[in-house]
């Protein structure tokens, strides 16, 4: 079964060993070329904190299971400061074709909940397969320019 | 029916990289080449508020596409010092700019002054017309040949162009193909 972002935001993140609720989840960070969820932004602002997606233990309709609250760290990097402050999100960016035609935003991101693999792109009405992905960053996501 | 775009319009499009999906810079000027029929390469500004010029170049061998929103290109290793240019991009020769020349035909009526090129959309700078200003005031839009004759101050075009004027570049764009096919280029 396939899960999308805009669906999956605000899920609760809950500890397996305490079964304790340790936030929300705020953001997903994806590696466009890899096409692959990557890590989690968990809560927002300066409490952002940031979960590996290798330390994710299941990723289900109601709540995101992680082994406990060490899995969940402090942004360590540029990469990962720039997660936790958004700008590495896909949701409402520019989506540009190779050809230099803009397709509207990105609306939402189809993925495998058990893998973490992207499997579309919505933008608008259309729907952009992962393997058409070229590259993302600040300006845009650009995708092979579907057949018109 | 092909998509297409003026080259003023080109100006001030973001020069965006497929690769990073990053807004390397801005095109500041197209460098267009007359006797080839195609814009040979982009002169650039720098993207942002307090942008301006920036020295690199952008030949048209390594623009992936000129779009309608964006010139997409492969990564910004595509943008090179004038000196790395092929000589028609880094140093482009003066006083071969094509505005204001009268585009006459073979039997010397005069269709008007160039105003401005119109680039093939998803080309790398394929030109297929100009935008001229009719002897009358008005505006009009004529194919070209993939190769004509240009002097510096006229351009000679084939007599079949008189049937293929446009009133506007979505009627251009339905006319360049038939054109061409009547000349057999």
């Amino acid at each position: 079964m396939s899960d999308r972002f805009t669906a999956a935001l605000g899920r609760k993140v809950v500890s397996r060993t305490s079964a304790e609720e340790l936030g929300e989840l705020a953001r997903l960070i994806v590696d466009v070329k890899r096409r692959q969820v990557t890590s989690l932004v968990v809560g927002k602002g300066r409490k952002a904190v940031v979960v590996d997606w290798a330390q994710v233990t299941g990723f289900g309709p109601d709540a995101v299971m992680v082994a406990d609250e060490g899995a969940l760290h402090q942004p360590r990097d540029d990469h990962e400061h720039d997660a936790a402050d958004g700008k590495l999100e896909l949701l409402g960016k520019r989506v540009l074709s190779d050809m230099g035609n803009e397709l509207g935003e990105a609306g939402d991101v189809v993925f495998d909940p058990a893998s973490g693999a992207v499997e579309t792109l919505v933008v608008g009405e259309r729907e952009v397969p992962a393997a058409s992905l070229l590259g993302a960053g600040s300006f845009a996501v650009v995708v092979k320019a579907p057949a018109e | 029916m092909k998509l297409l775009v003026s080259g003023s319009a080109i100006r001030g499009l973001p020069v965006v990289t497929i690769d990073g999906g990053e807004d390397v810079a801005e095109v500041r000027d197209v460098i267009y080449q007359p006797e080839a029929g195609r814009v040979v390469g982009l002169t650039l500004n720098k993207r942002g508020f307090l942008a301006g010029r920036r020295s690199e170049v952008l030949p048209a061998e390594t623009i992936q596409a000129i779009g309608r929103d964006a010139v997409m290109v492969a990564d910004e290793r595509s943008l090179v010092p004038p000196d790395d240019a092929p000589g028609e991009v880094g140093a482009p020769p003066s006083g071969r700019d094509v505005i204001g020349n009268e585009v006459l035909t073979e039997a010397g009526a005069s269709l008007g002054r160039v105003k401005d090129v119109i680039v093939l959309v998803g080309s790398n700078g394929e030109v297929v017309g100009y935008e001229v200003e009719t002897p009358s005031g008005g505006t009009a839009y004529i194919p070209l040949p993939s190769q004509l004759a240009v002097s510096g101050s006229a351009l000679v075009v084939p007599e079949a162009t008189q049937d293929f004027v446009e009133d506007d570049l979505v009627g251009l764009g339905a006319a360049v193909d038939e054109f061409r096919r009547r000349l057999g280029i």
